[in-house]
């Protein structure tokens, strides 16, 4: 009884903060509310799920610590949400939306949603589900010094770097499988508007950029992902100097679906670092040219500037490409924060 | 045979339906280069998928104790380095291995390890644009190859190019290095000269039509189906005694040569874009002709006429040739040259096989247990050819490629042994099938029987 009450207590007053936090959050800076709720989160556990949960800023180890596998196969640290109580786990969430932006909260929502289908249809499979995510802290929540946010499992990697105001989302991993399911009778398409952006774009080429842009390869698979940091390739496909305004600013939208996953202030400096990029960056598509309408893509492409590397792989796992695809999002110049974290 | 395909079958839809995570069919061959002043630094992630694994593993774990042993690391590492072909401004150089990583045996079953190999390629000092030519035929048939360079870090270095084939098992990086002519108007007008021809390279395309041959199984045993019977005669409905060894021999001869006619003609007359044919349907013939040519070993359905039926489907399997030319994104006029390298690398790797097993055929046709050999080798050839049959007109995958593959790893023993029993065999005269045919078979065609007089 006592036991329960404390709980209770605990769950309330964790409540509270939250509520609070966001009702004063328009006063706030993005970087403060993301303090706040890393410091209710960490408050909200115990000694032991604390210690688990924490990890010193430069731990090499932990951050490379991620992978588009379940965790089974990919065993990760920090402290995953199977092991909190609700209170915790809200608290948990508040922590990961505090630091993206509405749109990008409800993606990820979308991929662990995602991975629970995975479970229900594969009876149960506990190497599926929407509690297999792990968040993990490097360094201190601070407002000055640099400090890492991790959440991430099954087709999801998030590697947020706070440092002063800025916000870095790079290195992340987003994926789906499956890639269309229904929940609550609404169609759900975690990464949807990645394959169709994508799609349209490639539509909006004429004859000669499309030879440009379509490679005359097969690409099997993400060539920058897990484990393959730190590496710049020689870009390849259609450079957007080549291409005309309209066809420049969809290119833009579709970036946006990645650089606006975190939240929008660090959002709005990041995509005006990549328009001002927009003329080095790249568009290279490989593999079929046609899509089935409200189905994604089987086709792979990456688009590749000075700051930028994103690439969309579908995967032939599972027998049906256009359900089950993994995405690369990197700053090669500052993945982890590497590039303004050392400032 | 059969059960290894069901076998494979099942594990195939069982992975199908409940594998999410792990790399399943192919083998995964990452590979990326650096390009130095002095060297190139090349790094190579091999990651096996579960279902070919043991295939791969069987090439690490040489001694089959579960263990992968730092001498077993070291010569795998070396293995691979021998499975590419490094150019160097057209010149082959060999790589120096620096260093390999091997994950746990588990982890590589699981089709979840990672090998990483690093190795260096020296360079002598050269003009001022280089081609590098970077060739994989490390488990062709069950890869699939990822090639990419590095934005080289030292600013006099340039990437001009970059080309591969369809599945990046060959791959082509052009650069230029400051010190020369570095004004990049004049370099591209050089290079557009130089490039048409050169870009792939008379040499290396040769080779890769002897690739062609020796990794297109399919093509390879359509030819030894065929050539299966060729030292025998028909009588009637069934294969019969040994027709001579000089008969043997220019029967060989008429069959090889009229399968080069044929895919000659519809090579060239493809690869010159005179004639357009899309690649799946031609993949269903071919297999199908591999079917036919096994059922004829198992029983004549075309006795003496067997040139003519491997110049027709030659004409086929030329279309596939085209098909494999044109990966290579070659302009209408390379393509002569092109077509005169790729039909001689065929040629030279089809006569290689040819005389490799030839000896062995005409030596055991003389036996009478040869008809084990015979139909052993046609039902091998029809199970081979009805599975490619279904896997390229359904498009589902059995690993017929997988099967067939890992006995062709072995040919060069398969064909030393069979060598080796027929000139046992052939002292012992009384295994020799010096008994005529027997003369009274009903429906007997008299030419048959005129023949064996002369």
């Amino acid at each position: 009884m006592n036991h329960f009450s404390i709980r209770t207590l605990c769950g309330v007053s964790a409540l509270v903060l939250i509520c609070s936090s966001v009702t004063v959050a328009k006063a706030q800076t993005a970087t403060s509310r993301i303090v706040s709720a890393a410091n209710i989160f960490l408050s909200a556990l115990d000694e032991r799920q604390r210690q688990s949960a924490l990890f010193a800023f430069d731990d090499e180890k932990q951050r490379v610590r991620w992978s588009n596998l379940p965790v089974s196969f990919a065993p990760r640290a920090g402290v995953s949400l199977k092991e909190l109580n609700a209170a915790q786990r809200s608290a948990a969430l508040a922590l990961v939306s505090s630091a993206l932006s509405r749109r990008g909260f409800e993606k990820v929502e979308q991929i662990m949603e995602g991975d629970e289908v995975n479970k229900i249809k594969e009876g149960n499979n506990p190497i599926f589900g929407k509690d297999l995510y792990y968040l993990s802290i490097l360094g201190k929540p601070s407002e000055k010094d640099p400090w890492m946010l991790q959440f991430g499992g099954h087709h999801l990697a998030l590697n947020i770097t706070i440092a002063g105001e800025r916000g870095v989302l790079t290195p992340t991993l987003t994926g789906a499988q499956p890639a269309l399911y229904t929940s609550n009778g609404k169609t759900v398409r975690p990464l949807g508007q990645e394959s169709d952006k994508a799609f349209a774009l490639l539509n909006a080429l004429d004859e000669n950029q499309r030879k440009q842009a379509i490679l005359s390869y097969r690409l099997a698979d993400l060539v920058l992902g897990p484990g393959q940091d730190g590496k710049t390739i020689q870009p390849e496909g259609l450079k957007a100097s080549a291409m005309n305004d309209r066809q420049r600013a969809m290119l833009l939208d579709l970036i946006s679906e990645w650089a606006g996953i975190i939240h929008e202030s660090a959002a709005v400096a990041r995509m005006a670092e990549l328009k001002a990029d927009i003329n080095d960056t790249w568009f290279a598509w490989s593999g079929p040219t046609t899509a089935t309408p409200g189905l994604n893509i089987t086709a792979y492409y990456r688009i590749q500037g000075p700051h930028l590397v994103i690439e969309y792989a579908p995967q032939r796992l599972g027998g049906d490409p256009s359900m089950h695809v993994h995405t690369m999002y990197r700053d090669p110049t500052n993945d982890y924060g590497r590039g303004i974290a050392t400032k | 045979m059969n059960t290894r395909f069901v076998a494979a079958a099942a594990i195939f839809l069982s992975l199908g339906a409940g594998a999410f995570a792990h790399r399943l069919d192919e083998y995964l061959q990452a590979t990326i280069l650096s390009v130095e002043n002095d060297r190139i630094e090349v790094s190579m992630r091999l990651i096996p998928g579960v279902a070919v694994s043991s295939i791969v593993l069987a090439g690490i774990d040489t001694n089959g104790d579960g263990v992968i042993s730092e001498a077993e690391q070291r010569t795998y590492a070396e293995r691979v380095l021998r499975d590419l072909s490094i150019m160097v401004d057209g010149k082959s150089t060999s790589p120096t291995l620096v260093s390999q990583k091997f994950p746990a045996i588990e982890e590589i079953k699981e089709g979840l390890g990672e090998i990483q190999i690093q190795f260096t390629v020296d360079l002598a000092p050269g003009g001022p644009e280089r081609r590098i030519v970077f060739e994989n035929h490390h488990h062709n048939e069950i890869s699939a190859y990822l090639v990419n360079c590095l934005v080289p870090r030292d600013p006099s270095i340039r990437i001009l190019s970059q080309n591969r084939n369809e599945s990046q098992s060959f791959y082509q990086l052009d650069y230029a290095q400051a010190g020369g002519s570095s004004d990049p108007s004049t370099l591209k007008g050089w290079s557009t000269v130089r490039g048409s021809m050169g870009a792939v390279g008379f040499a290396s395309i040769f080779r890769l039509g002897m690739r062609h041959i020796a990794g297109g199984t399919d093509h390879l045993l359509f030819l030894l189906a065929l050539l299966l019977p060729a030292p025998l005669l028909a009588l009637g409905s069934r294969w019969v005694g040994f027709a001579g060894a000089r008969r043997s021999l220019l029967q060989i001869l008429k069959v090889v040569t009229a399968f080069t006619i044929g895919h000659s003609i519809t090579l060239a007359l493809a690869a010159l874009g005179l004639v357009r044919v899309s690649t799946h349907p031609i993949e269903v013939l071919i297999a199908i002709s591999i079917l036919v040519s096994a059922i004829h070993a198992l029983r004549p359905l075309f006795p003496g006429r067997e040139a003519l039926i491997a110049a027709f489907f030659g004409l086929i399997h030329g279309l596939a040739f085209a098909a494999t030319l044109e990966e290579l994104g070659l302009g209408r006029w390379e393509r002569v040259a092109g077509i005169l390298a790729f039909n001689l690398g065929i040629e030279t790797m089809q006569l290689i096989a040819v005389a490799a097993i030839m000896p062995s055929l005409v030596l055991l046709s003389r036996l009478r247990s040869y008809s084990v050999i015979r139909i052993g080798g046609a039902l091998f050839a029809g199970v081979a050819s009805v599975g490619w049959i279904v896997e390229r007109l359904l498009h589902v995958d059995y690993s017929v490629d997988v099967l067939v593959d890992a006995l062709a790893h072995h040919a060069v023993w398969i064909a030393g042994g069979l060598f080796l029993i027929s000139l046992a065999c052939s002292l012992k005269p009384k295994l020799l099938n010096t008994q005529p045919p027997p003369s009274r078979c009903p429906g007997e065609p008299r030419r048959f029987a005129r023949k064996l007089l002369v």
